[in-house]
């Protein structure tokens, strides 16, 4: 494998000595570009108290391209769909090189203590969401219960 | 050429109009006005051949009305560098292109008489065009705005070149629109904060330093874009959010292709043109400016579309889209040429295809995709000697073959003797329907509709290969007419028979070969088929003929047989609109459908 951009370098030093309060992210032994990451729901959103598994790759062209992020566990989103996607405007178009990891993950986190059904991935969630705001926020309680934590 | 300059050359064609009453100017002299005469198309076309009305009388309000473009849009210039005066070099391929794009004028008259579809009323533009167009927009906008054009362009362009929407925005909220945009409204004064972006700033990314607008050359600096410190040059915005140039380079050449607007970094203030030239070493905002237009036809194919030929960069912009309606009721189709002459449908994207509708072009496509790719390669590439059996490739545009090795001489389509051919009523393009005895089995029915489509697909694609080699023999007939002018005395206008004969054979052959999909999905028992058919057999013959003569290569013989050419040629044109027309009447009448 090429040699690792001081950036990348830098930014894993950054995440491991100065982590974000909530999120971990570790690159994996094989392939220093691809991370395992943790995010805690945040407190007084559905998600609370759920631990979710993310992946996330630096692709070679980082950082002139975004990273890719993908969740793992199982979540109730109106704006990540049934394969772990995320729809956020920074991981898009919306993808500046001044951002970094920790900036993304911390949008993340962000994301699901406002969910935006207005701008969906999943329709289906969207649509509840929308319909049953109630509702909905239970069923996501209720996934976080099921797939995010700890046994 | 200047803009002033064609108008002083259109001065001239005017008075040329005027003076002559036939409707080919033989004056020696009126050579390159004669090819100003086609830039005056270039601006204001209508539709070519089968639609249009213009005849000769018509090209001078033509020519006037390019005038009052010219004096309207200022920005607006035309490019013909083509017709560069006196250079024999260039003008070969110019008066080829020129005549090529030139109208039939036996075809206008017919159609003048008709008058049944409005005119298309069109330009071809290529993006350089729309982009010096765009520029002209921004110096209109300039005194409104009062804001410098370099902002004005970045406005334009992030509202999709879209004026009217613009003006709406800008009067109804226009410092936020600025900010929004990231165009710096206290112009190169450094700020403190215009991030409306949601970024989280760490102590690394303010460092603010108040550079503006410059490459700066630094012994030390540390891009925390890449990480690295080193001695660079370096550039950043009023908003002080300062990159190393390499890493700036790296992010402007990926977007370069985008066509949106480039922002700082760090912030949502927009880089302009100028700044990007800088920071590039060289001037790349074109490319910008150029992606953003191809994004804007696209967004916009209504009323832009890319000409369809391979490698050709132009981009016709119909004014008036309310017509199409009308020509698709009509069973017409609205053809429009680029000023490559390129035909091509402005409705289907697909190239010229009378006497078939896009209904029918698209049946027929769909499922000649869907039948056998290797038939098709074998139909249309080699075929049997019917006497001696020896493969042959056919490299020529007529389908008068002579065997290389038992000199049998057969026609092409049908494998069968030539003799016939020549004198008889030309057979080939006929389906011989077997049908002997009625009631067959539905297994027989598939068979035969199989049978009866590769027949026509056979055909179709006969004449699909014959048009290629045709367009060939096009490409040397500039050589053929210099020869003639050097060898024989002639003036260049005189040689024209020779570019008009196969301009004809060309149109006639692409007629002949959408016919076939016509005939395919007509009900043949109907009697108005029958007159198709008809029609579609003596065009053949009329193109073979045609063919066969623009094969002739010495200078002599061609102007012996000068007369023949333009009879051969105007039979052709005639046969070609009556085809035409008669495969309308087929579609409207409902007895051609592709259901």
């Amino acid at each position: 494998m090429a040699s690792l951009p001081k950036r990348i370098i830098k930014e894993t030093e950054r995440l491991v000595s100065d982590p974000v309060p909530g999120i971990t992210a570790e690159p994996h032994d094989d392939n220093l570009r691809y991370f395992e990451v943790t995010i805690e729901g945040p407190a007084g959103s559905p998600y609370e108290n759920g631990i979710f598994q993310l992946e996330l790759y630096l692709p070679d062209d980082y950082p002139m391209e975004a990273p890719k992020v993908r969740f793992l566990t199982k979540i109730y989103h109106p704006n990540i769909d049934r394969l772990g996607r995320i729809c956020l405007d920074v991981l898009k178009t919306n993808w500046s090189p001044a951002l970094q990891i920790r900036t993304v993950l911390l949008s993340i986190q962000a994301l699901l203590a406002s969910p935006n059904p207005n701008d969906p991935l999943a329709n289906d969630v969207a649509e509840d969401w929308i319909k049953n705001e109630e509702g909905a926020k239970n069923k996501a309680r209720e996934w976080t219960q099921l797939y995010a934590t700890k046994k | 050429m200047k803009a002033w300059e064609t108008l002083d050359t259109l001065k001239i064609l005017q008075t040329h109009i005027k003076k002559s009453d036939s409707n080919r100017i033989m004056t020696e002299g009126y050579t390159y006005d004669y090819s100003d005469d086609d830039s005056a198309d270039s601006i204001e076309f209508y539709n070519s051949g089968h639609l249009s009305p213009s005849t000769r009388k018509d090209h001078l309000t033509k020519a006037t009305k390019v005038t009052s473009i010219l004096s309207q849009e200022s920005g607006f210039e035309i490019d013909d560098g083509l017709y560069s005066d006196n250079d024999y070099d260039d003008y070969d391929q110019a008066y080829l292109d020129n005549v090529l794009a030139e109208p039939i004028s036996s075809q206008e008259k017919k159609e003048l008489s008709k008058g049944t579809v409005p005119n298309l009323k069109y330009e071809c533009l290529t993006t350089q065009n729309i982009f010096e167009n765009m520029l002209g927009k921004v110096n209109h906008l300039q005194p409104i705005f009062n804001i410098p054009s370099e902002d004005i362009l970045i406005l334009l362009q992030h509202y999709d070149w879209n004026e009217e929407r613009l003006l709406e925005v800008w009067t109804e909220r226009m410092d936020d629109l600025l900010i929004e945009i990231g165009i710096n409204p206290n112009h190169g004064k450094s700020i403190d904060k215009l991030s409306t972006k949601d970024k989280i700033n760490d102590d690394e990314l303010n460092q603010a330093t108040g550079a503006s607008r410059d490459v700066v050359f630094k012994n030390k600096f540390y891009c925390i874009i890449c990480c690295e410190e080193k001695s660079t040059e370096t550039f950043a915005l009023e908003c002080g959010h300062e990159y190393c140039i390499d890493c700036y380079r790296h992010y402007i050449e990926d977007k370069l292709h985008s066509g949106n607007i480039i922002n700082c970094m760090g912030c949502s203030l927009a880089l302009k043109n100028e700044d990007i030239d800088k920071i590039m070493g060289h001037p790349s905002s074109t490319k910008l400016m150029l992606s953003s237009i191809k994004s804007f036809v696209s967004k916009h194919n209504r009323n832009y579309k890319w000409c369809p030929f391979a490698d050709c960069n132009c981009i016709i912009h119909l004014k008036d889209t309310s017509s199409l309606a009308e020509y698709s009721r009509l069973h017409y189709s609205p053809f429009v040429k680029c000023s490559h002459s390129h035909k091509f449908c402005f409705t289907c994207g697909f190239e010229m295809h009378a006497p078939a509708d896009c209904n029918i072009t698209n049946a027929w496509v769909k499922k000649a995709r869907k039948e056998s790719e290797n038939l098709n390669w074998v139909l249309s590439h080699t075929k049997e000697c019917p006497k001696c059996s020896v493969n042959i490739e056919k490299d020529g545009g007529c389908n008068h073959m002579i065997c290389s090795s038992c000199k049998y001489e057969f026609c092409w389509i049908c494998e069968g003797d030539w003799a016939p051919h020549g004198k008889s009523f030309y057979q080939c393009t006929l389906y011989k329907n077997d049908e002997t005895n009625g009631n067959g089995t539905k297994t027989e029915d598939v068979a035969k509709t199989m049978k009866k489509y590769t027949f026509y697909y056979r055909m179709f694609n006969e004449h699909e290969v014959s048009a290629k080699l045709d367009w060939k023999l096009g490409q040397t007939v500039g050589n053929k007419v210099k020869a003639l002018q050097e060898k024989m005395g002639i003036s260049w206008i005189e040689g024209q028979f020779l570019t008009d004969s196969i301009r004809t054979l060309n149109e006639g052959r692409t007629a002949l070969k959408w016919s076939f999909a016509v005939a395919f999905y007509s009900d043949s028992s109907h009697n108005l088929t029958k007159i198709f058919v008809d029609n579609q057999s003596l065009l053949s013959k009329a193109v073979e003929d045609l063919s066969e003569l623009l094969q002739i290569k010495d200078p002599e013989v061609i102007m012996a047989k000068k007369t023949e050419f333009y009879n051969k040629t105007g039979y052709v044109e005639n046969r070609t609109y009556a085809l035409m027309e008669c495969g309308r009447d087929l579609l409207c009448k409902g007895i051609c459908k592709s259901g």
